[in-house]
């Protein structure tokens, strides 16, 4: 039996451990579960579609009235009909049966859209005319759409996009990829043909206000990240120190040396020293040295690793100082993970991600796996140290011919020295009378 | 971002000082109004809620703590104090404001300036609450597995709300605890592999379609966005918001100067703070863990040096018959040339140090072997960063077990009669 407070610390440690990776695991499956449905058929939106009636989010009944009207744009949606009835004849060999939804529903819903917005000549009136439409799914314009023609509409509509698709005239609007997907089947017409993003993801188009604002997105970061210069921003600098000069100067009394901050800061680092300089004494240990320069040189390396480690002992009393001279006052409750701020070593900070290029789904993973073993390794370590601390002085501290040692012994060997997977056995060595 | 419509109309009539608090505010995230501002100079308490408010928020953010927004007042004002006492805000006049957060509001302006004059703090803030498009990865940083802040020698309580019965525990809950940590590993790296395969097909499915060219395809939150009108409706505000804040980020780099030297006003109207005599000492509960854990690897460490030195010290001047008045010139060399060996290892904790590893998230992007050039990381390169980073820890962990073998043997070896039989392997 271990004593009440070190099970209580070793428990919340194992706590903490197990939290950690249920967190990562629900994040994991969140992923997965969208993954998941990206891969799968995409359904037709939920609401029942062959109404004419308006769906959640829009209220095409208000636009409607404003676009189907025109007649100006009911002449182009003539011509464009007749012009996507040619391209389907055109492309009938190639389009597989029935792929309504090939482009997707945003795309068919796109082409009403592009429809009504007067494809190829002015766009910019039937924009302006149908702002609203692009947002929303033009219902009304597919209205118009389908009493006009008997024919496949959605059919020559996907095909008649992929046209515009394929000549990137940007025309298809972005309102289809928001919101459209009920337009297709609200036509009534044959059976939703499934979209699989396997057969028809390449021709997926992202709509226009998203990548306008993606590129002002990234754009913006950029001029973040740029390190700024000029004198404004010396002029700026130096406002700040004397800022926080005057702060401290009137803080009323000399300050309290480090922050808990900057002590946090600094352990991190001396850790790595830690573990890189005991690296270095087994190399040096380990070598053989062939002869007295090579032995010279050992000997003058673990010298100087001993005056370094002598150092970073200095530097931790000093830290240790500072934090007993701490202000009291209540701490901050539950732990708090590494702050993981993007910040370069000294150099502008890249403040948007940056790109990591992979190139098969087997690097991927290799690295995906790797990063998880690390973290993992960095868990265990931590948790090895802890139970390192706690139970080598109760297996020390303890009676040895007790009845529970032995047992504590055999548990404490699983868990130091073999992560906890494998056990030691222990026979009794009885004489045999 | 109302304030912005407003501003523009306003704009012919409102000086710089109004224009960069403005700009501040619509930067920060749940910025207060310019007048909020303008009250707290003067410590109005009708301006202290809203920035108590904004102070909570702002701090959470940077701890990158899981606060909860909607942590009672008093929570949220005790938050504020301590953690602003841990980043090392100088001022005593903080910890003395009232719990109920109805005053103090000058004190809060100097708060929210101090954290601004520090560092990028609105950098880092856009970075916490970035709208992330594409599939992302954080390298090297990022939530770490390993409760940093934990300390586990000095802890008072459990703070998880399904706490064991106090008292003398069964050595074997610890091993079950282990095991259970040990099936939720497996159990992530099975669910990883699978998210990388799906991510995989979903790049290579929707190649093509991006309209910027260095990406090539989309990533799943664009897919997604092109799945789920709703979604992408918000996607896309979120975005448009961020957007703004990030304009607004970028005049404020032209407006401060005005900003500041008002902070100097503000500065000034405060009474001056009475000379305290020295604080009371007290050990914070956060942090000693991990030093003293530190500590003592580093003592173990120097004791072991010291040992290996002497050794081996005594052995050269056996053989060489002590340090002569001159070394020759290879003795100089080899001098020369640990030095630098040892600088150079000392780089690599340095914060200041040559590791120019790339941090923070990245996005992924597929993109055919043989793009070598243009901007980016190659996953091959970073695959090999990992793999010399796993097995230096794998050397430490390896080390930290063999250490504990060796106590153990030490300590069973006391016992006669005892066959241990080790686990195979060993």
């Amino acid at each position: 039996m271990l004593p009440a407070d070190c099970s209580r610390r070793l428990v919340a440690e194992l706590r903490d451990a197990l939290d950690a990776c249920a967190e990562r695991q629900r994040q994991l499956d969140r992923s997965l579960r969208v993954s998941r449905r990206l891969l799968r058929t995409w359904e037709p939106a939920e609401t029942p579609a062959p109404q004419p009636t308006p769906g959640p989010e829009t209220s095409e009944e208000a636009p409607s009235p404003e676009c189907t009207p025109s007649s100006q744009e009911l002449k182009e949606l003539e011509l464009l009909t007749q012009a996507l009835e040619k391209a389907v004849r055109v492309r009938k060999g190639i389009s597989k049966a029935g792929e309504r939804h090939r482009a997707l529903s945003p795309k068919s819903g796109s082409t009403a859209t592009s429809a009504s917005t007067a494809s190829a000549p002015s766009r910019a009136s039937g924009q302006a005319g149908c702002r609203v439409s692009e947002t929303k799914p033009p219902r009304g314009i597919q209205q118009n759409v389908v009493p006009a023609r008997g024919l496949p509409e959605c059919r020559l509509l996907s095909a008649g996009d992929r046209t515009r698709v394929g000549r990137g005239a940007g025309v298809t609007k972005p309102g289809p990829g928001l919101g459209d997907q009920q337009t297709p089947p609200s036509a009534g017409l044959r059976a939703p043909e499934a979209f699989t993003l396997k057969e028809k993801g390449t021709l997926l188009q992202l709509p226009m206000a998203y990548r306008k604002a993606a590129s002002r997105n990234s754009r913006l970061w950029a001029q973040l990240s740029s390190t700024p210069t000029g004198d404004s921003v010396d002029a700026a600098t130096a406002a700040k120190t004397q800022f926080l000069q005057k702060m401290r100067m009137t803080a009323g009394g000399p300050s309290s040396g480090l922050s808990a901050a900057e002590v946090d800061a600094e352990v991190g680092p001396l850790r790595k020293a830690c573990s890189l300089l005991r690296q270095r004494m087994e190399e040096a240990l380990s070598a053989a040295p062939a002869d007295g320069v090579q032995e010279f040189h050992r000997l003058l390396t673990l010298e100087g690793l001993q005056a370094i480690t002598e150092q970073c002992l200095h530097r931790l009393q000093e830290l240790r100082a500072a934090v007993v001279g701490q202000q009291p006052g209540p701490c901050p409750e539950g732990r708090r993970p590494r702050a993981s701020l993007p910040c370069g070593g000294g150099t502008a900070p890249l403040w948007s991600p940056q790109l990591l290029l992979y190139s098969s789904t087997q690097e991927l993973q290799t690295l995906a796996a790797l990063k998880l073993r690390v973290a993992m390794l960095d868990q265990q370590i931590h948790l090895e140290k802890v139970l390192m601390a706690e139970l080598l002085p109760l297996v020390r501290a303890q009676e040895p011919q007790g009845p529970h040692w032995l047992a504590l012994c055999r548990a404490a060997h699983s868990l130091l020295c073999e992560g906890g997977q494998r056990f030691p056995t222990i026979l009794r060595d009885e004489p045999a009378n | 971002m109302g304030r912005r419509r407003r501003r523009v109309d306003r704009e012919a009539a409102v000086g710089p000082l109004p224009e960069a608090i403005a700009t501040l505010s619509r930067t920060l995230p749940a910025g207060p109004s310019p007048e909020i501002f303008r009250r707290a100079k003067f410590d109005r308490p009708e301006a202290a809620p809203a920035l108590w408010r904004l102070l909570f928020h702002v701090l959470s953010l940077l701890s990158a703590n899981g606060a909860s927004a909607s942590a009672a007042q008093e929570a949220q004002v005790r938050m504020v104090k301590s953690e602003l006492r841990s980043q090392g805000y100088p001022r005593r006049a903080l910890a003395q404001l009232p719990e109920d957060g109805s005053q103090g509001s000058r004190e809060l302006l100097l708060a929210l300036a101090w954290l601004l004059a520090r560092g990028p703090l609105l950098e880092r803030l856009l970075a916490q609450t970035r709208v992330p498009l594409g599939d992302e990865i954080p390298l090297f940083e990022g939530v770490s597995l390993v409760p940093l802040e934990c300390d586990a020698l000095a802890r008072p309580s459990p703070s998880a709300p399904h706490v064991e019965a106090d008292g003398p525990m069964d050595i074997r809950h610890l091993q079950w605890l282990m095991g259970k940590l040990l099936f939720q590993w497996r159990k992530l790296i099975t669910s990883q592999q699978e998210q990388c395969a799906l991510l995989g097909k979903i790049h290579t499915y929707t190649r093509g379609c991006h309209s910027d060219r260095s990406l090539g395809h989309l990533s799943v939150a664009e897919t997604e966005l092109l799945r789920d009108a709703e979604g992408g409706q918000q996607l896309l505000r979120r975005l448009e918001r961020e957007n703004a804040r990030l304009e607004a980020a970028l005049q404020w780099r032209c407006r401060e100067l005005v900003f500041w030297r008002w902070m100097d006003t503000v500065l000034g109207t405060c009474p001056p703070e009475a000379s305290h005599p020295t604080f009371l000492p007290r050990i914070p509960e956060r942090g000693t863990g991990e030093l003293e854990l530190v500590a003592r690897e580093l003592q173990a460490l120097q004791e072991e040096l010291r040992g290996a030195v002497e050794s081996r010290r005594a052995a050269w001047e056996a053989r060489v018959g002590g340090w002569g008045p001159e070394w020759n010139a290879v003795q100089w060399a080899s001098w020369e040339a640990v030095g630098h060996e040892l600088a150079a290892l000392q780089q690599a904790w340095e914060p200041g140090g040559a590791a120019a590893q790339p941090h923070g998230p990245c996005r992924l992007v597929k993109s055919d072997a043989g793009a070598s050039r243009g901007p980016g990381l190659r996953a091959a390169q970073v695959i090999g960063v990992l793999r010399s980073r796993e097995a230096c820890l794998e050397a430490v962990l390896c080390q930290l077990q063999r250490q504990c073998r060796q106590e153990l043997a030490k300590l069973a070896g006391a016992l006669p009669g005892l066959i241990w039989i080790l686990p195979s392997g060993h």
